[in-house]
């Protein structure tokens, strides 16, 4: 078996559906200008519309057209919005794929790294159960809000921006980042719960959480281990960790903001070894790029024009048949 | 002051012990000495450390969502196992460094781990299973058990300890291996693959003498 996997190798049932990776790398790079914005995500219209074809996505993006991405990302999750069902399912498919996402990548840590200090190992192979037992739990609270696998397609974003090749960025990219948006989605789902009467949500994600922590904590030890006596090293992990959460920012979706649809986890990282000034440096992250009315006034036009399309189309169609 | 030690306190009981009742059957000197435990030890940590390093491997390659899940915890335990092994070689006058020492007891079975991680394609699940859960697990709980069996019981009890444990583990591991194998080869050609898999590996197995290298063609346990 060889080392170092691309991650459109990760291997899946039929139930799964397969999501192209470019459009959560873009959200990263976005410009705050409202046009530019439009203008980028249009050009994925043709293939969100391909890839949403056939799963529980399709009537969001009959709906919204291929904003409906910005819709649901950049709104917090609350029980009165009127697609809120469709878009807690799509939450917890996302974790679902996530936490499988997470327990290959530590799974691929024990076979990339061979030769890392036997603790590494040993870590890696109690996160191996963990996420396992994550990826169980969230399969069931798919089920409990209504959902079932592969109803929505699947981005591998995440252990493509997470697993590098160096095991000091490795840890960071998957531990600290990775794990850490895992911190601020569990976070915002145990809210979801208490605010809804959702016991057994707020229950299994409490601890799925107390986890995630662990293993936010295996990635600061390692990385501080991996990187002693090298400076330089520890810079460049610090860089890709910054890196990859500004991805995992997804355009400012997470930030420190009071109406965030991801807030930062801050006290339950700060638990899990993230500093002061990593934090403040991770809110400033999530500031970057479009402001939240930016993606929100790029959402109405891409709307607009959506249903321009459709009501066209709909025109000719009609026209078309009475001919 | 201690009963005894004085000419008036010496106690009135007869002499016993506590393995009297009932008797201590259990003889004195096995079939290893600590050096040669020490040696096996480290090669039983060998198979278990790169056994679940496999299995980390293969958890992105394997399609079948239980299998993925179901290996998560059969690698904590194997990983587990690995770290006991390894915490018991100082305790053999391995100094305390050979915490980690993981020796394959020679080329032939370094080759055969080699054989059973190999399979890399995300058509392989059978093939990649089978080589852990019909070749290398029961020939492990075989291993362990020769030596609970012909080690020295009373002055390798920790060895013996451990291996009780591992085994109780092994077995189960095994069979949920063996069901989810069950399962998955459901046709002829299918169970035709995972035989001749089982085959191939057991040949090789055989002829390194197994995880401690002295099992095989000469020991009829090894099937």
């Amino acid at each position: 078996m060889k080392r170092f996997i691309e991650p459109n190798e990760l291997a899946r049932d039929s139930r799964f559906i397969r999501q192209d990776n470019n459009q959560a790398t873009t959200l990263a790079l976005l410009p705050d200008d409202v046009d530019k914005v439009v203008e980028m995500l249009e050009a994925f219209g043709p293939t969100i519309e391909q890839q949403v074809k056939g799963t529980a996505a399709e009537p969001l993006f009959d709906a919204y057209g291929p904003a409906f991405g910005l819709i649901t990302l950049n709104q917090p999750l609350r029980p009165d919005d009127d697609a809120a069902d469709t878009r807690l399912k799509l939450r917890m498919h996302g974790i679902f794929v996530g936490e499988i996402q997470a327990l290959e990548g530590a799974g691929r840590s024990l076979w990339d790294f061979p030769d890392a200090p036997w603790e590494f190992k040993m870590n890696m192979a109690r996160q191996c159960w963990d996420e396992a037992r994550h990826v169980q739990t969230y399969e069931k609270l798919l089920e409990h809000v209504g959902g079932t696998v592969g109803m929505f397609p699947e981005s591998t974003f995440l252990f493509d921006c997470a697993c590098s090749d160096d095991p000091a960025m490795r840890v960071a990219g998957v531990n600290r980042s990775l794990e850490g948006l895992a911190c601020d989605v569990f976070r915002d789902m145990i809210k979801w719960g208490e605010k809804t009467g959702d016991e057994v949500m707020r229950q299994a994600v409490d601890y799925v959480l107390a986890d995630e922590l662990t293993h936010v904590r295996f990635g600061s030890d390692w990385v501080k281990e991996f990187t002693k006596d090298d400076p330089e090293r520890y810079k460049k992990a610090q860089e890709f960790r910054r890196q990859t959460d500004k991805q995992f920012s997804f355009g400012g979706a997470r930030s420190a903001r009071e109406d965030a649809a991801i807030p930062i986890a801050w006290e339950d990282r700060k638990d899990a070894g993230f500093t002061e000034e990593e934090l403040q440096d991770l809110s400033d992250l999530g500031s970057e790029g479009p402001s939240r009315e930016t993606m929100m006034e790029a959402a109405r036009i891409m709307v607009e024009r959506h249903r321009e399309r459709r009501a066209k189309a709909a025109k000719e169609a009609a026209a078309g048949a009475g001919k | 002051m201690y009963p005894g030690l004085g000419r008036d306190e010496t106690t009135t009981f007869e002499p016993y012990s506590a393995f009297d009742i009932p008797a201590d059957l259990r003889e004195l000197h096995g079939r290893y000495d600590v050096e040669a435990t020490a040696r096996r030890v480290r090669n039983f940590r060998y198979a278990e450390e790169w056994m679940m390093m496999a299995m980390g491997g293969w958890l992105a390659t394997v399609p079948e969502m239980p299998v993925k899940t179901g290996l998560g915890k059969i690698i904590w335990e194997g990983a587990k196992a690995a770290d006991e092994f390894g915490k018991r070689l100082p305790e053999l006058r391995c100094g305390r460094k050979a915490v980690n020492e993981s020796v394959a007891s020679n080329e032939g079975f370094a080759g055969f781990i080699q054989d059973v991680t190999e399979p890399e394609r995300p058509d392989l699940t059978i093939e990649k299973l089978a080589g852990v859960f019909d070749v290398l697990k029961p020939h492990l709980v075989e291993a362990y058990q020769k030596h609970m069996r012909e080690t020295d019981a009373i002055t390798d009890a920790p060895t013996v300890e451990i291996l009780d444990e591992v085994v109780r583990k092994t077995e189960r591991h095994i069979a949920w291996g063996r069901e989810v194998l069950d399962r998955l080869c459901d046709t002829d050609a299918k169970r035709e693959r995972r035989r001749k898999r089982v085959s191939e590996l057991t040949a090789t197995l055989r002829a390194c003498g197994g995880v401690t290298g002295d099992i095989g063609d000469r020991d009829p346990g090894l099937h």
